[in-house]
């Protein structure tokens, strides 16, 4: 005798719960929380290294690194004196809330104003997975080219911020900034896109100072 | 690849939705699955056969409905055509932006599932 029922629930239910209790431990604590995405290679690194350096005096700073293999991204950024802890996935290209809950109670970072979670270099598969984060950032540098949001309109559609890495190779590529913003634009109209360059620091200040803009209007909130 | 990981996480949760039936054993389960999900209805469907494969529930079926986005005239809400899975830079008609609505789905739909005879916790009057 076959029976029915429905269900109707979030596939990823049990993520959603383990992302939604991180989300008011990071709210209790006025810690603001950006999970990054992009292809291999983009830059995120890259990008911490210098966001650090500018705001490494000013806000307390932490980071959880996904990778694949190697702890080499967590000590880029504790050589910059910032406390950071590596996931080392063994082979899964995303991070979920659970790693990232468990992280947490293994690194017992101080009290952070700012926690970057750097996910595994892929464009596709960490977008479906909310790890508790205030918004996520997608990253796009020149080399990739200017069709990837409309290619990859999940993440581009979810990021609230999509960074242009390496703008000092614009010169030299056939990339067209406008077109980037116009599909970036179609996917999501309230998206924010700054063109960066960690190696000359071409929009890093913008980029800080939307950091520290989205902390101080995360704290204004009642937690 | 990450479709895997999804359908570990639909094989659980409607494992963890017959909890009340006893002995029940899958028969066909039904998932939406949205156009911004990241998510790829064709490798869903080989990594479930891939986690079921011999198992008791080897010939359970997974229905995966589609749910495109859609695109939105900002200015007069009406949805219009899109090519599959290409993008409108602004509305066809006035020339103004677009919103996109929708296509952010990945739900459990429905389960469906045998209680062999004898098995089935629930007393029936038959």
């Amino acid at each position: 005798m076959s029976e029915t029922i429905d269900p109707r629930q979030k596939i990823l239910a049990a993520n959603a719960a383990a992302a939604a209790a991180l989300r008011s431990s990071f709210a209790a604590a006025g810690t603001l929380v950006l999970n990054l995405i992009s292809s291999p290679g983009s830059g995120k690194t890259t990008l911490l290294e210098a966001t650090t350096r500018r705001l490494v005096q000013r806000l307390r700073l932490g980071c959880i690194e996904g990778d694949i293999a190697t702890e080499r991204d967590a000590d880029r950024l504790r050589a910059l004196g910032i406390p950071a802890y590596q996931i080392l996935t063994g082979g899964a290209c995303h991070l979920d809330a659970r790693q990232v809950h468990r992280a947490l109670d293994e690194a017992v970072f101080p009290p952070l104003d700012v926690l970057f979670i750097e996910n595994v270099g892929n464009l596709i598969c960490p977008t479906s997975y909310d790890l508790g984060e205030d918004f996520k950032v997608a990253l796009l540098s020149v080399a990739e080219g200017d069709d990837k949001p409309f290619k990859y309109p999940a993440i581009f559609a979810r990021a609230e911020v999509t960074v242009i890495t390496k703008s000092d190779l614009l010169p030299y590529t056939s990339f067209d900034l406008d077109a980037v913003r116009r599909q970036v634009t179609t996917l999501n109209p309230d998206g924010v896109l700054l063109a960066t360059s960690s190696r000359t620091g071409e929009g890093v200040d913008a980029w800080c100072q939307l950091l520290a803009d989205r902390l101080a209007g995360k704290r204004r909130q009642p937690a | 690849m990450h479709e895997l990981s999804i359908a570990q996480e639909i094989l659980s949760s409607a494992r963890a939705a017959l909890q009340p039936y006893p002995g029940a054993r899958l028969e066909r389960v039904r998932v939406a699955v949205g156009e911004l999900t990241a998510i790829e209805p064709e490798l869903l469907r080989f990594a479930w056969e891939a986690l079921l494969e011999g198992t008791p529930e080897a010939a359970c079926d997974l229905d995966v409905e589609w749910r495109p986005a859609q695109q939105l005239c900002a200015t007069c809400g009406v949805p219009k055509a899109r090519p599959p899975r290409g993008w409108l830079p602004v509305c066809g008609d006035c020339g103004g932006p677009l919103r996109v609505d929708g296509g952010q789905e990945l739900d459990l739909l429905q389960v469906s599932f045998v209680v062999p005879d004898g098995e089935n916790g629930h007393e029936r009057d038959d």
